[in-house]
Order: C-alpha cells, then sequence, then structure tokens
C-alpha cells in the first residue's frame, strides 16, 4: 500500500511549534508510507491545486493530510480528492493545529506530539474502504396531519410548486382552532376573513389541483422510511359528496333529529345531518350517523329527497374505508387542547353552570356561535361582571409547570370584546403572572388595562381559589384572604394548552417520540424545533409546544422548507456513507441494536431472525456497533479494525 | 503510598493517554481549547468518534494493552447528544467497564468519563491536565498491575 503524507504549515501557524523535518524523520521510516510532502497554506487556492496535481502524479492508495482539525477542512480536502478521481474516504487528517502548534509551548513537545497524531492516523488509513454515496428513488409528495393553521399552511407552500399533498383531518371540518373564533390576538381582527383566503385556496385555489383533503379521516399506520413512506388512512364516511354537493343547507332544515353540537361544545343543538357552524369550510354537510334515524333502521329519506341536485348526493352506502398514500414525508399538525379544567375541581367547571373554558366562550362570542354572538348567562341574563381567571393549570407543578404564552392575549381580546358587546359589565383578570411579550403583544393589554371597568387581582395559587354557585351569582373565594372574595355572573378558565387528546397514539402510529409534557419531541429545541426524531417527520403548531397563530403558521412554512430542500422533485435522496451495516452469518438476533438505536433505523427480520440496518435512517452514530455482543455490526469509516489501528499507532 | 514511593514512581516518567472524544462536543471542545491557544500538556492523544456511544469498552483495553497509562472518554453533556442518547450508553459503560478494571487490579482513574461541550475549551484543558497529573501520580500501567498488559483484545 501507498501511503502519502501532506504536511501543511498553516502558514506559519503549525510550523512556528512544530518541526516538519523533525516530524519527517519519524513519519518516512514507517512501512507503507511512501512520501512526506509539506505545503504552506493546503486549503488556499494554490494549497488545493497542489494537493490535486501532487495525487494526479504519486496516484497513492491513501493519503494523511496533517494540518487543521478535520471539523474545518476534511469536507475541503475531500473535495479534491473527489476532483481527482480518488475515493474521498481513502484520507484521515490528523489535527496537528487546534490539539498541538496551538496548544503546546515546547516545539519538542510539539514535534512529538504531531509525530504521535500522524502515525495514528497513517496505521488508521490502511483500514479505510472506499465509500459511495448510495441514492435512491423517492416520492416528493406530502402527507399533512391537521388541518390547522400550520398544516395548510405547509400544505399550500408545498402545493405551490407543484407537488401533491395530502391532507388528513380528523374533523368534518378545515381551518382548525382559530375558524370558532370571532377575532383573534392581538389586534382583533376577523378570525373568519384572515382564514378565508387561506381556506380557499386550499380548496378551490389555482394549486388546490394538487391537495387532496381527506376530512373526517385519521392515519392509522405508517410504514416506511423517509422518500418512502406508505401511509394507511381510516376514512370515515361523511354520507354526502363532498365533491358535488353544493352547501344549500335543505338538507339540513328537514332532518327531524336534534343533538347537542359539540362544535359549541353542546352550548346549543343541531340535526343529524349539519354543518358544524354557519360558515364551515368545506361548504359541505355530514350525517352523525350515531344520531341518524336511518342507524335505527328507520326509513327516514328527508334528506336525500330534499336535495336539489337530485339523488347521488346524500349518499346512505357510504362505507368507512382506509386508503393507501405513498408519500415522501410527513407533517403533523394536530394541534393543542386545553388543558382539562376538571382537573381543579374547586373552580366548579362542569358544576356551576356558568363557569366556561376560554374556547366556550369564544363560541359565546362568536356571530356562529350558540348564542349569535348575545354574551348571556345560561338563564339569558346578561353578566353584571365576568372573572376572567389566567394561568389556570399553568406555571404549577401540580398542573402544567410551564406557561403557555397565548392565553393571557386570550383573556385581554375577552376583556375588549366583551367591553365591546356590554358598556356596563365589570371584568375581572385574576392572575398568577402577565405574560405578553412580542412587538404587538403588549396593545391589548394596554386596551385591557385602559378600561375603565376592568380591575386586575394577582393570586398565588390557583388551589387556593373556591368559585361555588350562590342565588345571586357566583362567589369566587380567594381562601387565603379574608376579603379576598369576589362575585361575578361568569367566569371563563383560560387553561393551559395541553396536547391534543390523540397525541400519544399518534405518536404510536408514527413511531415518533412524545416529550416530557406529551407534546410531540422536536429534534432540538432551537435548531431544529420543526423536526421530529424520526427522518423525514416534522412537526408543526402547537402539538409541538402551546404556541400562537403567528408561530404555527411560521413552523408550517419552516416544516414545509424541510421537505422542499430535502426532497427534490426529479432527484434521488442521497444517502450518506457513514452508516452501520449487520454481518447476518455473524447477527445472533438478540436485538440489543434495536434498543439502542435512536433512530429506530434497525429492523429485525422474523423469519431469518437477523438484525438489518435502514440506511436511509442510520444517522452513523456507532451505538449499536459499540453494543453489538457477537460484533456482527460495523461502522463504516470508523471500524474496529480501523479505530484498533489508530490506537496502536499513537501509542507507537 | 507514601510521598517517597509516589515521586519514584512518577521520576522521568511521562503518561500516554488515549482521549475518545465524539465530534460534536468533545473534540469541538477540544478545538475550541486551541483557538484560545491555551498551552496544556502533550500527553493526550485524541481519537475522534463520531458519538462517544461507539466507544466499545475493547477500545479502551486495547489502548492499556498498545501501552497506555490512562484513557479518557469525552462526552456530549446529558440531553446534548448530537444522536440523542449516545451519551447515556457510553456513561452507563464506563460504569460498568470501571467494576471490570478493577477486578483486574487496573485503577479506576484510569479511566476516566466525563462531558465537554464545543463551548468548553477551558473544561477540556481542565480535564485534560488532571488526568495527566492523577497518571502521573499513579505511576506508569505497569506498576500497579501486570494484568492489564495482559488484557486480550478480542479483533472483530
Amino acid at each position: 500500500m501507498k501511503i502519502g503524507v501532506y504536511f501543511c504549515n498553516c502558514g506559519s501557524n503549525i510550523s512556528d511549534k512544530v518541526d516538519s523535518e523533525q516530524v519527517r524523520q519519524v513519519i518516512e521510516t514507517m512501512g507503507d508510507v511512501a512520501y512526506f510532502k509539506t505545503n504552506d497554506l493546503m486549503c488556499s487556492d494554490d494549497g488545493k491545486a497542489f494537493l490535486h496535481e501532487d495525487i494526479a502524479a504519486e496516484n497513492p492508495d491513501r493519503i494523511v493530510i496533517a494540518a487543521c482539525s478535520p471539523r474545518e477542512h476534511e469536507n475541503t480536502f475531500m473535495r479534491v480528492l473527489t476532483g481527482v478521481g480518488m475515493n474521498p474516504y481513502l484520507m484521515q487528517m490528523a489535527n496537528i493545529r487546534e490539539q498541538v502548534a496551538w496548544v503546546t509551548d515546547d516545539i519538542g513537545e510539539a514535534s512529538l506530539k504531531a509525530a504521535t497524531l500522524i502515525k495514528g492516523a497513517v496505521k488508521r488509513v490502511g483500514f479505510h474502504k472506499p465509500l459511495e454515496k448510495k441514492s435512491i428513488d423517492m416520492s416528493p409528495d406530502v402527507l399533512v396531519i391537521g388541518a390547522g393553521p400550520a398544516g395548510l399552511k405547509a400544505a399550500l407552500t408545498i402545493a405551490e410548486t407543484g407537488r401533491k399533498v395530502v391532507i388528513v383531518e380528523k374533523r368534518p371540518v378545515i381551518g382548525g382552532q382559530p375558524v370558532l373564533y370571532e377575532e383573534v390576538f392581538p389586534n382583533l381582527e376577523c378570525a373568519p376573513c384572515m382564514l378565508e383566503p387561506m381556506l380557499n385556496d386550499i380548496l378551490h385555489g389555482e394549486h388546490a389541483v394538487n391537495i387532496e383533503i381527506l376530512t373526517l379521516s385519521e392515519v392509522v399506520e405508517l410504514t416506511g422510511f423517509y422518500g418512502n413512506f406508505i401511509a394507511k388512512v381510516k376514512k370515515t364516511p361523511r354520507y354526502v359528496d363532498l365533491h358535488q354537493c353544493i352547501g344549500c343547507g335543505e338538507c339540513i332544515g328537514v332532518c327531524p333529529v336534534d343533538v347537542k353540537n359539540e362544535c359549541n361544545n353542546g352550548l346549543d343543538g343541531r340535526k343529524a345531518i349539519s354543518l358544524s357552524f354557519a360558515g364551515a369550510l368545506p361548504n359541505v354537510p355530514f350525517i352523525d350517523m350515531s344520531a341518524c334515524l336511518r342507524a335505527r333502521d328507520e326509513e327516514c329519506r328527508l334528506c336525500e329527497q330534499s336535495c336539489p341536485l337530485g339523488d347521488g348526493i346524500i349518499l346512505y352506502g357510504d362505507v368507512q374505508e382506509t386508503v393507501e398514500r405513498h408519500i415522501g414525508a410527513v407533517i403533523v399538525a394536530v394541534g393543542a387542547s386545553l388543558y382539562d379544567a376538571g382537573l381543579i375541581p374547586k373552580l366548579g367547571y362542569g358544576r356551576v353552570p356558568d363557569v366556561y373554558t376560554s374556547i366556550e366562550f369564544e363560541r359565546l362570542l362568536s356571530s356562529t356561535g350558540p348564542t349569535g354572538g348575545q354574551l348571556t348567562t345560561r338563564s339569558g341574563r346578561q353578566p353584571k361582571s365576568i372573572a376572567i381567571i389566567h394561568c389556570v393549570g399553568s406555571l404549577d407543578a401540580n398542573h402544567k409547570e410551564y406557561c403557555s404564552g397565548v392565553c393571557c392575549q386570550s383573556a385581554f381580546k375577552f376583556n375588549l370584546m366583551a367591553g365591546h358587546k356590554l358598556h356596563e359589565t365589570r371584568i375581572y383578570h385574576l392572575y398568577k403572572e402577565l405574560v405578553y411579550p412580542g412587538k404587538e403583544e403588549f396593545f391589548l393589554y394596554k386596551r385591557a388595562r385602559e378600561n375603565p371597568n376592568a380591575a386586575f387581582i394577582r393570586y398565588q395559587n390557583i388551589d387556593r381559589l373556591m368559585i361555588t354557585e350562590e342565588e345571586d351569582g357566583i362567589m369566587i373565594e380567594n381562601t387565603l384572604s379574608v376579603d379576598g372574595s369576589i362575585k361575578a355572573d361568569m367566569v371563563v378558565l383560560c387553561a393551559a394548552l395541553a396536547p391534543a387528546k390523540d397525541t400519544g397514539k399518534l405518536n404510536e402510529v408514527l413511531d415518533t417520540t412524545a416529550d416530557t409534557y406529551g407534546f410531540f419531541e422536536e429534534l432540538h429545541g432551537r435548531l431544529d424545533s420543526a423536526r421530529s426524531k424520526v427522518r423525514g417527520i416534522y412537526i408543526a403548531g402547537a402539538c409541538q409546544s402551546p404556541m400562537n397563530i403567528q408561530q404555527a403558521i411560521t413552523q408550517g412554512m419552516a416544516a414545509a422548507g424541510y421537505v422542499l430542500s430535502g426532497l427534490v422533485e426529479g432527484k434521488q435522496l442521497d444517502i450518506e456513507p457513514i452508516t452501520a451495516s449487520v454481518d447476518t452469518d455473524r447477527c445472533s438476533g438478540c436485538r440489543v441494536c434495536m434498543l439502542l438505536c435512536p433512530y429506530r433505523a434497525i429492523g429485525f427480520d422474523d423469519d431469518s431472525r437477523k438484525s438489518s440496518v435502514n440506511e436511509v435512517l442510520c444517522q452513523g452514530c456507532g451505538t449499536c456497533v459499540a453494543a453489538c455482543p457477537a460484533g456482527a455490526i460495523s461502522g463504516n469509516h470508523f471500524t474496529n479494525e480501523a479505530i484498533y489501528a489508530e490506537i496502536e499507532g499513537v501509542l507507537a | 503510598m507514601s510521598e517517597d514511593t509516589l515521586l519514584d514512581t512518577a521520576e522521568g516518567f511521562e503518561p500516554k493517554i488515549v482521549g475518545f472524544l465524539c465530534n460534536w462536543c468533545s473534540y469541538a471542545g477540544a478545538d475550541k481549547a486551541g483557538g484560545s491557544q491555551k498551552s496544556y500538556p502533550p500527553n493526550v492523544s485524541v481519537i475522534r468518534v463520531m458519538c462517544s456511544g461507539r466507544v466499545d469498552p475493547q477500545f479502551v483495553l486495547k489502548a492499556y494493552s498498545a501501552g497506555a497509562d490512562g484513557v479518557l472518554i469525552l462526552a456530549c453533556h446529558p440531553g446534548d447528544c448530537h444522536y440523542k442518547e449516545g451519551n447515556y450508553m457510553a456513561m452507563q459503560r464506563h460504569r460498568i467497564l470501571l467494576r471490570m478494571l478493577s477486578e483486574h487490579g487496573i485503577d479506576s482513574a484510569r479511566c476516566r468519563f466525563d462531558y465537554v461541550s464545543a463551548a468548553e475549551g477551558d473544561r477540556f484543558i481542565e480535564i485534560l491536565t488532571e488526568m495527566v497529573d492523577t497518571i502521573r501520580a499513579l505511576g506508569p500501567m505497569v506498576s500497579d498491575n501486570t494484568v492489564g498488559n495482559k488484557i486480550m483484545v478480542k479483533r472483530s
């Protein structure tokens, strides 16, 4: 084997401290070392040209470059090797700048240490094998789970590039949580006006042809890996043709069945065939078969008979089906839920009639809500006073330790919206902390403070608040203080945001992970918050962490960015060659590797009882290599042989 | 061991130490120490691995049998591992390895596991200097037990 050693002076950074002649004398005596050459600045254009020409002339089997840290210029030199037609993995760098020249005072000691590290590199490089980047076919199409702001923005961004996007939404409507709101913080913008252009782009826009929306659907299985996932989606029947129905609502008027409207938190009723609320999109009703008379074998066809388009729009024969989609990546954007205020029983939620959650209150304020936007108590009176309780379940070790960051904004918004509707109504803000960061968010706080009917009262511990029903209203007692009680006609609980109900189940289906609080876990909190720990599965919006609409939209676009840069239409997916591989002859099938792999990159064949590494998912950490009791797994470029040789080299 | 004998064993002895450093945190931390151009003892030869989780206990044994007087394994801080949890594996393996080394009469101080982040150049120097001082005080590997040199290293 012919090994060439290149010694870089790094201007004088290295040569001031390391005597290349002393090093040469040691290294040239090593077997396999064919030559030892110095260069003044190998990373410069002249230096790279020298390296290129010299490799072409010498035609070595392996080279060692003694220079700066490989973290600095390994890629630079690998590109030179590729350019000259030498496999870039047949090179090893010895770090004689950061770890020798710059940190060793004595020239003799520095030269000796440099020689030691180069010996290790020379020994090691003999075991390097040529490695090739592989590439595989992939699908540029994407599955988006959840049709809220984050998911829809991601879907639209991707669809605009001509790719196919499948949106899976469990509810019959798209738009997520904000479609239920009348106005949004921080500027009291009309929520439907803000969202509808985006929803219409999704449904009927220029790129809508690229978007398939599966409502009343859920992902039940995901197999494969980045670039080539197969998703199975269970579709619950809508019983109405999504494409032909014109949304006139004739069928709703004739339906004889009344049930509670879950979309308005049961505060009003709806028919068995209904829209979730006026203006819901897609503007196509659905039949709730659990309520429909036909489910009780009654031969009711009133909705079908009322349809002005005739037969074939109402589809009583619609059945549940499971469809498969081949996609390259998945964006999870399933949002969050409110923390269950019932878990703090003293607050009276579910027991005292006019205690509402913030989302129920949003519906009371909404013109499409159960009262048509009239702010009244359950008994139909105008409230003389409303108590808005902040931090319900937040910043509390017994409930949720974090601050959701959005509830104060909702609370201030309620103050203003209620004030617009009822000019005399007193509004109490009971808070533990007030939070309003950002360049716009102070505005609502300021307005709420300026409201002459508003009072701000700080409490220490939510468990000390006791809410009870009295004849003339609701009593809110602060049990810590003798005079700490107020009366109100309505109470609004601004609860923390918590993971949505099915988050755990979806995590299992996708094989992704949950964080301490049950949210989808990001790859890195600051650098990669839109990526899950599984390659090709991205997370956006409040399913990753409590966040507002702006943040959710931004994260949706971030997820779309990962997809667009990673899966490029017409190109293959590159696979890095530094991965682990299993020698199946030696594999005993113990599966220790599978338990350790942080990327779920190791599969197991039940027939052959052997493990195998998925090169697309493997990130090359080598944890499984070190753990395999049979020594059956090797790590490319970091093989045991190469590392043993380096150990021997530096100790020789 | 009295102070005199300690001096005896240390006289003229330059410890040979092998350091296994993960690419993303500890190796970067060592580079950071280089960037600050502070001098430290030249006794540690660093071998870069992508993750501390790659450090097979056999690497450590191999280092002893090839003449190392001490081994240093440096990893990302808990929670910071580039590969999520390789550093936890390394930490657990190190604990088990220490039990085994003591059965062979190898002082546990000869195999140190610690955390160095990419920002902690000074911490790297501190750990390295402590390690060199510790090994210098312990003396050459052969002096505490010859068994250390007889450990067979499985080559795969």
